[in-house]
């Protein structure tokens, strides 16, 4: 796999490589943030996805669980109540951030969870237990779906569960197995998807509409158009096969260090996200965008709020800006307002620079219909004052030369 | 007398005009400020020219605004005005005095019988109606006080709307309502507007002015920063209005061709109507973007135009997603109109086939399928587990199988009139439901139209989309509707290709007027639909309410349904199918 930082950026794929980074930053400070990628084939948007695996950071959890509980705020059935000290005998353990994924014709069991088949097998002391499947696994880090499009359709069951996983931050999750007690406990997943919307069975809005809302920001990817983006990626893939074993060792190491970068960038970003906060004026801003443009979506301005903050700590700056916010405008509401709205509201922010007061709304609209000239002239005369011959005239009569 | 005598004539002069030109479809201007017709009426803010009102052919007033199922019952009178204050109580007064007046002068023998003489005007106040900004009611109700509130956006802000229930031989009232209400106008310290010309057409769907709020890149370049998303989006955002109107990307570059250098691939004006319908309001978008310039030899694309064009080809592959995307979308149910008359019982046929995401473990039930072999060896270990076997037994209650599923079907053949009426909007919007067809279902799709004096098989069955739209965009309306043919054909190419519960649709905006086996269009029509039960053909027609008569008789001689709506639009034509299909799959329900 190319590693993260070799993969090739260009316009139509810039916005996922953020989108990918604010969700690692966000999900290490236990805040989960969806993304939804959507295109066409070879626009590379589940390789940057899977190659981010590469660069995550490690988190801490109490050692073996695998449900993988924060000894901070353990969660889990086996270690949920326990006291410090309890803990400490167990012992905590660094793991990388959890990656996992699901694909479309994924059950029901492996994705929720279900008897411990290795425990129930035991010769010497067969025992009957949960294992937890691939959600509650990938807890305090990220599970990708490809092909999401796919699984909705055929899977409604394991969509309702992404529902409640998504629903709030953080989300929940129900395991049940006959003749084992339910578990119910909360899960902070990033759920990272990917489809291309012009392959059968078509768009996710159009699939299960309550499903692509939960997503707090699509990403529309483009194609590469420029042929010097194409020959490059070209030239790294014909690279990788035909590179010498000695060159790969020290190729390896220089990736490990590339990626170990990333890594220090993702926990360093994570501080100072946890000490920014979204000024006033800008989320009195958002607020007024929400009520202006009609938007339904709660869930779309708290994503609004968390991009913006996201957008600013990847940016190296401990201050949010109005670019912050009016960046994330495309990729919050693309999939949940219509074009027509999209637009306006796009162009109404871009056409006045920040100097001609970005945040005075004051209906533009209003204006317009005042200043309009008048559709009519008022200078008829009555009917009385007319003759006989002037009373009724046709279109014909008063549209002449064009007959 | 002499200002009496005037006023009769001027009264009965009109009364004639209005005769003779409500009797051609026409509407007139009465004077300076009025509009009168048996239509609706607007304005068109969408021409530059000003103080121009359209009379609307394909609104009936009475129909309309009140309801009435008859056309032709009631006159639609505006009277344009300055905004202001009009008290329509006073309005009803003076109508009421007007009319009273009016009588006792035609008729000076009416002094001696005051009773016959109300009646006569409290008649004609019950049949005429008001509205001014300040309220409305019939003059009966007004003249007694009684007054109902003006809701926003309703007629009379700019104008006092008046409707009256009036027969050929009684139009000279008009006169005498228009005089009347004129001079309230005038009392009230309002001045009269004036009227510049009247227009008329057909009422459209609201036209979106997108060059208002998309703004295109290549204007400011001044190498700002590097957010080109905003820009992007608003060149998509175009290209995807104008494949709404024009259909595809292949069609926005065939009609931007029509203004390029290139004489050989220009395309008159007539010609795009016959494909697209009226590009006038698209043709004026693009020049406001400035896409398109005036020069002296004609319209031809500017340098913007041109680079847009560039963009379209670059990024062909992705703009086509989009559209498509668009085309999938299911028309919120609320805003479309259309009635079903007749009820199809035809059997269907189920497909049915295993669902591999899903296993059932039901005991109770004796399954015939596919055992899920692991999630049942899974459930014998935990149940041995706890049944407390001493080694893995294999029991009933274990047996997990894949779940069934089952579906019904649908291949349609749409049958198309592509006669010279559906010209334009309407082509476009049968063609659009053929792709919406493809896109969002599992099934087959076939289209086969009838135009001048024969039909043909455009697009046989097929899930391809690119053979669908290449058979689609030779569709060019002309000629007349022999549409037995068009039946004969349909009921041919259902029998010869492998189909699974074949409807066929028929979409048309007429009646038969060419014959194919007699001199009698209609009657082979009607031969024809014979055919199609005979066949087990289920058959829905899709038409428009003024040939009900004759459709309702078609469809039952099919054994089919009528769906009847007011404008043959994509909205309604994907709600009717989508309505259809639903009621397929209900009556399997209830079957099962
Ligand atoms: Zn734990």
């Amino acid at each position: 796999m190319i590693p993260f930082y070799k993969l090739q950026r260009y316009e139509g794929n810039a916005a996922l490589f953020e989108l990918v980074m604010m969700s690692i930053v966000s999900s290490y400070v236990g805040e989960p943030l969806h993304l939804h990628a959507e295109g066409l084939r070879g626009t590379g948007k589940t390789t940057i996805m899977r190659a981010a695996k590469g660069i995550l950071p490690n988190i801490t959890r109490i050692k073996g669980c695998i449900y993988n509980c924060d000894p901070e705020d353990p969660h889990c059935p086996h270690h949920k109540g326990m006291t410090e000290e309890e803990i400490n005998r167990i012992g905590v353990e660094e793991i990388p951030m959890p990656f996992l994924e699901i694909s479309h014709s994924a059950k029901v069991g492996t994705v929720v969870g279900s008897i411990d088949l290795a425990k129930l097998t035991d010769p010497a002391r067969p025992e009957a237990s949960m294992l937890p499947g691939l959600i509650p696994q990938a807890h305090r880090g990220i599970l990708f779906v490809d092909e999401i499009n796919r699984l909705a359709d055929t899977s409604p069951e394991i969509t309702d569960i992404l529902l409640d996983v998504m629903g709030n931050k953080p989300g929940h999750i129900q395991i049940e197995e006959a003749g084992l007690p339910v578990v119910d406990i909360p899960v902070n997943v990033s759920i990272w998807a990917a489809s291309n919307p012009d392959e059968d069975p078509g768009p996710l809005e159009e699939i299960r509409r309550q499903l692509s809302d939960r997503f707090d920001m699509v990403c529309y990817m483009g194609r590469p158009d420029s042929v010097d983006i194409l020959a490059q990626m070209l030239e790294e893939n014909s690279h990788r096969h035909k590179i010498k074993r000695n060159q790969e060792k020290r190729s390896q190491a220089e990736n490990e260090a590339k990626d170990n970068e990333y890594r220090q960038k993702v926990i360093k970003w994570a501080n100072t996200y946890n000490n920014t906060d979204l000024p006033d004026f800008l989320r009195n801003f958002i607020a007024r965008l929400y009520i202006k443009h009609n938007i339904e979506s709660i869930r779309a301005i708290e994503a609004m709020q968390q991009g913006a903050v996201l957008h600013s700590v990847i940016s190296n700056r401990d201050k949010v800006m109005i670019n912050d916010v009016t960046s994330m405008i495309p990729l919050v509401l693309k999939h949940r307002i219509d074009g027509d709205t999209l637009i306006r509201m796009v162009n109404d922010v871009e056409s006045r620079g920040a100097r001609e007061g970005i945040l005075n709304f004051r209906g533009k609209k209003n204006k317009e219909k005042e200043s309009e000239p008048e559709y009519f002239q008022h200078n008829a005369r009555s009917l009385k004052d007319m003759s006989r011959n002037e009373l009724v005239n046709t279109e014909k009569d008063l549209t002449p030369g064009e007959y | 007398m002499l200002e009496e005598r005037t006023r009769i004539d001027k009264a009965a002069s009109v009364g004639n005009y209005l005769s003779l030109y409500f009797g051609q479809d026409q509407g007139v201007r009465l004077g300076e400020s009025t509009v009168v017709s048996r239509k609706g009426h607007a304005r068109m803010p969408e021409k530059r020219v000003k103080g121009q009102i359209k009379i609307l052919l394909n609104r009936d007033a009475g129909k309309s605004y009140l309801d009435y199922v008859e056309a032709d019952q009631v006159v639609h009178i505006d009277i344009y005005h300055r905004p202001g204050i009009i008290d329509p109580r006073m309005v009803a007064q003076a109508i009421f005095n007007a009319m009273d007046e009016y009588f006792l002068d035609k008729d000076p023998q009416l002094k001696y019988a005051e009773d016959e003489r109300f009646k006569m005007v409290a008649d004609y106040a019950n049949k005429i109606y008001v509205v001014s900004k300040q309220g409305k009611g019939t003059i009966y109700d007004l003249f007694q006080g009684i007054v109902k509130p003006y809701t926003e956006g309703e007629e009379g802000w700019d104008h006092l709307h008046i409707l009256a229930r009036l027969n050929r031989d009684e139009y000279y009232m008009v006169y005498i309502i228009a005089e009347a209400a004129e001079g309230v106008i005038l009392a009230s310290g309002v001045k009269l507007s004036r009227v510049r010309n009247i227009i008329h057409g057909n009422q459209k769907q609201e036209q979106d002015s997108y060059a208002g709020y998309i703004k295109l890149p290549w204007k400011n370049f001044k190498g700002h920063h590097a957010q080109q998303l905003p820009d992007k989006e608003n060149v998509n955002q175009l290209i995807l209005k104008l494949a709404e109107k024009f259909g595809g990307v292949d069609e926005i570059e065939e009609f931007m061709e029509s203004y390029s250098t290139n004489v050989f691939k220009r395309k008159g004006i007539e010609q795009q109507k016959k494909k697209w319908g009226d590009v006038e309001h698209d043709l004026e978008q693009l020049e406001e973007l400035g896409l398109i310039k005036n020069t002296p030899f004609g319209k031809i694309m500017s340098k913007k135009g041109l680079e847009l064009k560039e963009y379209v080809i670059k990024h062909k592959c992705e703009l086509e997603t989009e559209i498509r995307r668009n085309i999938r979308k299911t028309p919120s149910g609320g805003s479309s109109r259309f009635r079903k008359m007749g009820e199809i019982t035809n059997k269907n046929s189920e497909v049915e086939f295993t669902n591999h995401n899903k296993t059932i473990n039901d005991p109770d039930k004796n399954w015939s399928g596919d055992l899920a072999v692991p999630e049942t060896i899974l459930q014998a270990m935990k149940n041995s587990f706890f049944r407390g076997d001493d080694s893995l037994t294999i029991k009933k209650e274990d047996l997990h199988f894949y779940d069934k599923k089952s579906y019904v079907p649908i291949d349609v053949c749409l049958l198309m009139d592509a006669s010279g009426s559906m010209a334009g909007d309407k082509r476009q919007a049968a063609c659009f439901l053929a792709e919406h067809m493809l896109l969002t279902g599992k099934e087959k799709v076939a289209v086969v139209t009838f135009q001048e004096r024969s039909s043909e098989v455009v697009v046989p069955f097929t899930r391809n989309q690119s053979v669908l739209n290449k058979g689609l965009a030779t569709i060019t309306p002309a000629g007349l509707t022999p549409m037995a043919d068009g039946i004969v054909t349909a009921v041919n190419l259902i029998k010869e290709s492998k189909v699974r519960n074949p409807l066929l649709v028929m979409i048309t905006d007429g009646i038969p007027n060419t014959s194919l086996w007699t001199t009698d269009a209609k009657a082979d029509a009607m031969e024809a639909a014979y055919r199609i039960p005979e066949n087990d053909i289920r058959f829905i027609c899709i038409g428009v309410e003024s040939n009900r008569y004759y459709l309702e008789k078609l469809v039952e001689r099919a054994k089919g349904a009528l769906y009847l709506v007011d404008d043959l639009n994509k909205d309604n034509l994907i709600n009717i199918i989508h309505n259809e299909k639903k009621t397929i799959l209900d009556s399997k329900r209830q079957m099962a």
